[in-house]
């Protein structure tokens, strides 16, 4: 509780500022990586993230000591490179894209790790912190790298602001982008300059190895929630600081605790959250209209089932009657008769359950919508009128009045259904 | 049968596009005058979109030239609209149907600058035009097949250009949709204005077309309706794929190299 209120109270200068640099850092990483995310680019992010561990180590030996611009310029000439590799291994081979970056990623990160060992056998004191950058340690950034990565931060988010009309149209129609006479693949270069460098910020607070991940799932996490760019990138990036201020608290806390994983887990967290409890996207959003959906056709089927008894002379059906015809569905055909009943479609008289005014309504308009699509589809798909019942069983819950017209209309109005049943109306009773 | 007009709109000089270096399109040639509803006709793989794509410089061709208002495309850009297809483009991303018609206007915009006022009420009164007002602000994944090829046209509209050049306009449209978009596609062309369309149904594009481009890997027919469709040239555009081209193009696809190439 102390580390929480020494760390969150920002008393220590350091520690505010490092926050302030991981907030600008992960708004910047998550805005580039929803775009190439929307892109279905994603596989790109994590290339580049491996690839700029060669660049890192050359930086450190050239400069012999941690030098944040050293490192920073190494990473961005490795980084260009695979990604320039990238490209061209497309255009130039048959190879496909996922084979190309798995190739380029896999040999880049293992010469990244050849020279790590080399540099570690040197027994330069300062290389213990070069194991930073695998897995990330946001604690250990100095003020003079914050400037370095924090600038870099901010270029990021203003070039994207300022190209944001040109990026969506790179991502959503290139081609219209090309025909207006925009210059696409110069717009694809600047976009693949900020990927990289958004790679880059990240190097030492996240690491390499887990850069993609604050780069991508802060979108697809928010893409659950919304359908609007701005508030697409707005959420991504707040789940971005979230997951990036956690994981710096949790490596202040405990000093030996790499940075990176902890970021991810929490960004996990939240896109499993998303996930689940999104509304409209996640899963248990649908699951519960999938059961509202069903409940309603189940009702709709004990609604039609006395509509018939009425049909064959029938006042209604006991309870054991109504149960009887859905051998299966006990629970639910109990739940459907005392939700009609509390609804005022059916009465209960003396143990004879009967449909009320309302509920002869809506059980007429079911068994029309069914005996209407059974009929179009008899007359105009030719399709045999022992074959029609199971496709009406399930569009009777589906068609709308409009659609209803327009079936009655097609069908001019028809009095009987393939089965010779009758189509029941509204005005029948008068 | 090829007609050739004076003053053309749009001169397509001996054009070869490869894709792959398989030759797509030999050797195209025709030219076409101002004010036209003009349609691209020819079976499946006959070359028709990529014909489209060359005209607005999106493949490289192999051999000839275009011009367009008898310059080069780059120095008349701002009054060539270009509709791809519809399926070109992933209907998922988030975006609303007046983000979607406002590229339109981006264009003369230019680089860097945000749409302001003017460009979205430009956007607007061409959502008007196309019926589609009431969708401005709705996701562009939530709308129909027809509704999304109408924004799409909405969006050709406001880059208010003169020459229009279609790709596939009408697939994937009901009935009433069609009738309306060739209706205002009619207006336009009284207006002075010159629309291409990219076609497949032989019997809509005889009601509406008053020129009609018929191709097959080659340009079979270039002309007004009345001279050009007949038995013949329907059967020569439509008569399967020609045994002689498809061979050559096999010959030349298996090279290591393209041989087409200057």
């Amino acid at each position: 509780m102390e580390d929480f209120l020494y760390f969150f109270s920002f008393q220590d200068s350091s520690i505010a500022f490092i926050v302030l640099g991981i907030t600008i850092l992960g708004i910047g990483s998550a805005y580039v990586g929803t775009f190439s995310f929307l892109d279905n680019k994603a596989l790109l992010g994590d290339a580049i993230s491996h690839s700029v561990l060669p660049g890192i180590c050359l930086g450190f030996l050239l400069a012999g000591e941690k030098n944040p611009y050293y490192i920073v310029g190494g990473a961005i000439v490795s980084g260009s490179a695979a990604t320039f590799l990238t490209s061209w291994l497309k255009s130039n081979t048959k190879l496909s894209e996922d084979s190309i970056i798995a190739t380029v990623l896999s040999t880049f990160f293992g010469l990244g790790i050849v020279l790590l060992t080399v540099i570690q056998k040197t027994g330069n004191p300062e290389m213990a912190g070069l194991n930073q950058f695998i897995f990330g340690n946001a604690i250990g950034i100095l003020e003079e790298d914050l400037w370095v990565y924090g600038g870099l931060s901010l270029i990021i988010i203003l070039s994207l602001s300022l190209l944001m009309k040109e990026f969506s149209l790179l991502v959503f129609n290139q081609e219209f982008g090309r025909a207006i006479g925009y210059p696409m693949d110069f717009i694809r270069l600047v976009f693949n300059i900020l990927m990289i460098l958004s790679v880059v910020i990240g190097i030492q607070a996240i690491g390499v190895v887990l850069m993609a991940a604050l780069l991508i799932t802060p979108g697809a996490a928010a893409r659950f929630w919304t359908d609007r760019l701005s508030t697409l990138l707005i959420l991504a990036g707040l789940f971005a600081v979230i997951s990036g201020i956690t994981g710096t608290y949790i490596s202040f806390v405990l000093p030996k605790m790499p940075t990176g994983p902890w970021v991810v887990v929490c960004l996990s967290f939240l896109a499993l959250i998303s996930f689940l409890f999104a509304p409209k996207k996640g899963i248990l959003f649908r699951y519960i209209s999938r059961r509202k959906y069903l409940r309603k056709t189940h009702r709709d089927h004990v609604l039609k089932s006395l509509f018939k008894a009425t049909e064959e002379g029938k006042k209604g059906l006991n309870k054991n009657e109504l149960l009887s015809l859905y051998p299966h569905h006990k629970k639910e055909t109990l739940g459907s008769i005392s939700y009609l009943l509390k609804h005022n479609q059916l009465n209960n008289i003396q143990g004879l359950i009967e449909l009320s005014e309302s509920g002869r309504t809506e059980a007429k308009r079911i068994v029309r919508l069914h005996r209407l699509w059974e009929s179009y589809l008899n007359e105009y798909m030719n399709i045999a009128p022992d074959h029609v019942h199971d496709s009406a069983e399930k569009l009777e819950h589906l068609i709308t009045p409009e659609l209803e017209e327009l079936l009655d209309n097609r069908l001019r109005y028809p009095k009987l259904d393939p089965h010779q049943e009758n189509i029941p109306r509204d005005h029948d009773d008068i | 049968m090829i007609k050739q007009v004076e003053n053309p709109l749009l001169e397509i000089h001996d054009l070869t596009v490869s894709y792959d270096q398989s030759p797509v399109l030999w050797n195209i040639d025709f030219s076409l005058p101002e004010g036209k509803l003009i349609g691209i006709l020819g079976p499946n793989g006959a070359g028709k979109s990529t014909l489209i794509k060359a005209i607005m410089g999106l493949v490289e061709p192999t051999g000839g030239y275009v011009k367009i208002f008898n310059k080069d495309l780059d120095q008349v850009r701002n009054r060539i609209s270009y509709v791809p297809q519809r399926e070109s483009v992933d209907w998922n991303f988030p975006a609303s149907v007046l983000d979607v018609v406002m590229m339109g206007t981006y264009g003369r915009l230019g680089l860097f600058k945000r749409p302001g006022k003017k460009e979205k009420d430009l956007a607007f009164s061409s959502l008007e035009k196309v019926g589609m007002t009431a969708f401005a602000k709705r996701q562009i994944s939530e709308l129909s097949g027809g509704q999304q090829q109408r924004v799409f046209i909405a969006r050709a509209l406001a880059q208010e250009a003169d020459l229009y050049l279609m790709d596939e306009p009408f697939a994937g449209v009901d009935m009433a949709t069609e009738t309306a978009i060739f209706q205002l596609l009619q207006e336009m062309t009284k207006e002075g204005k010159t629309v291409i369309v990219v076609h497949h149904d032989i019997h809509s594009a005889m009601t509406y077309f008053e020129w009609i481009i018929m191709l097959n890997l080659h340009l079979v027919a270039s002309g007004p309706k009345s001279d050009v469709v007949n038995e013949d040239l329907l059967r020569k555009t439509y008569g399967g794929k020609l045994n002689l081209l498809t061979k050559v193009t096999e010959i030349i696809r298996q090279q290591e190299f393209n041989p087409l190439k200057n």
